[in-house]
């Protein structure tokens, strides 16, 4: 999957999932200190981006060395990238 | 020059009065508790307990008077019974402002308070939940029990004393309790409590402290939004509320 469309479709779990503005969402942004998610809300967003891209990362310890919003783009673009190739 | 000196008498006067309050009214409050202990079931008890810590929060608070002066303003009076309280907190004194709550309340605490002689204690057999013991799981059940039993859970959701106006982001849990149990919420706005004392300090600077209790938010307003949302929109209503308070400061 391509990078914009990786984005857009993380981006649309914030809007829908978490009711943020767009104007938020940059890739730079922190999780935790700019966009206000605490641990809980990480499972929340790992449920909803589960279903969004129907891929499992629940039990990815990737995971849990994502920051930004940047990362988190990254991260599903490389596990599509494996599910790919396999 | 007048500031220090009220400052230096606010310190000596505190602090001798907070000895001899741990030394004296916290036995004579434990005797009175142990005296009724027999006659009553484990819920009265708890709930004796209870209003005893509130007593003592009380007049922890008082202890500063008249160099620290505390004014507390209700939107909507009392906050509701089995309510869920939510207030910023940037001292540690935050903690015992709670004790001017009329209502019967547990504390959401980090694990600090439980290291403190004597306090840390009481909260452990008052019920006090320590969330960075339990898992959510535990805390949403232990949370609902006492909600249930028409207690009230108190809490600072940025999990930690700011030091200074700015805010900290909340954090979720008690939020996804409320929406288990679909208790009120009633946002708490304390604002003056920066400096008493202030964060890495123990000295205790004069002033006005103000908590001013926001009217309760309902099931009926909130159980359609996701915890996330939630707590930002209390948050959100406490920043708007302190803006207010401070403004022309």
């Amino acid at each position: 999957m391509q990078r914009e469309k990786i984005v857009k479709l993380v981006n649309e779990v914030f809007l829908e999932d978490f009711e943020m503005e767009p104007a938020q969402l940059v890739p730079d942004a922190h999780l935790f200190t700019e966009l206000g998610l605490d641990s809980l809300d990480v499972v929340d967003l790992v449920v909803a981006l589960q279903k969004k891209f129907n891929v499992s990362i629940r039990d990815d310890e990737r995971i849990r060395e994502i920051r930004t919003l940047d990362d988190l783009y990254g991260l599903i673009e490389a596990i599509g990238t494996e599910l790919e190739s396999e | 020059m007048l500031f220090r000196l009220q400052t230096l008498l606010l310190n000596l006067m505190f602090y001798a009065l907070f000895f001899i309050v741990v030394v004296l009214l916290v036995p004579v409050l434990l005797l009175i508790g142990l005296a009724k202990a027999p006659f009553l079931s484990h819920r009265k008890n708890m709930e004796s307990l209870r209003i005893l810590i509130r007593v003592y929060g009380r007049s922890m608070v008082f202890l500063g008077w008249p160099f620290i002066r505390v004014r507390v303003e209700k939107e909507a009076g009392d906050p509701p019974k089995a309510c869920i309280c939510v207030s910023n907190h940037r001292a540690t004194s935050d903690g015992f402002l709670m004790g001017m709550l009329d209502c019967e309340g547990v504390q959401v605490v980090n694990l600090w308070p439980f290291k403190v002689p004597v306090l840390g204690f009481f909260a452990r057999l008052a019920g006090y939940l320590s969330i960075r013991e339990i898992s959510i799981e535990e805390f949403l059940r232990c949370g609902s029990e006492l909600i249930e039993q028409g207690v009230s859970i108190i809490s600072f959701p940025e999990g930690t004393r700011a030091g200074s106006r700015k805010m900290g982001p909340f954090h979720s849990a008690l939020f996804r309790l409320a929406l288990q149990t679909g208790a009120p919420i009633v946002p708490i706005c304390i604002s003056g409590s920066e400096n008493k004392p202030r964060k890495g300090s123990a000295v205790m600077h004069p002033g006005l402290i103000r908590m001013h209790l926001l009217a309760p938010i309902t099931e009926e307003s909130y159980r359609d939004m996701s915890p996330f949302k939630l707590k930002n929109f209390v948050r959100d209503r406490i920043a708007a509320e302190l803006e207010r308070m401070e403004k022309g400061e």
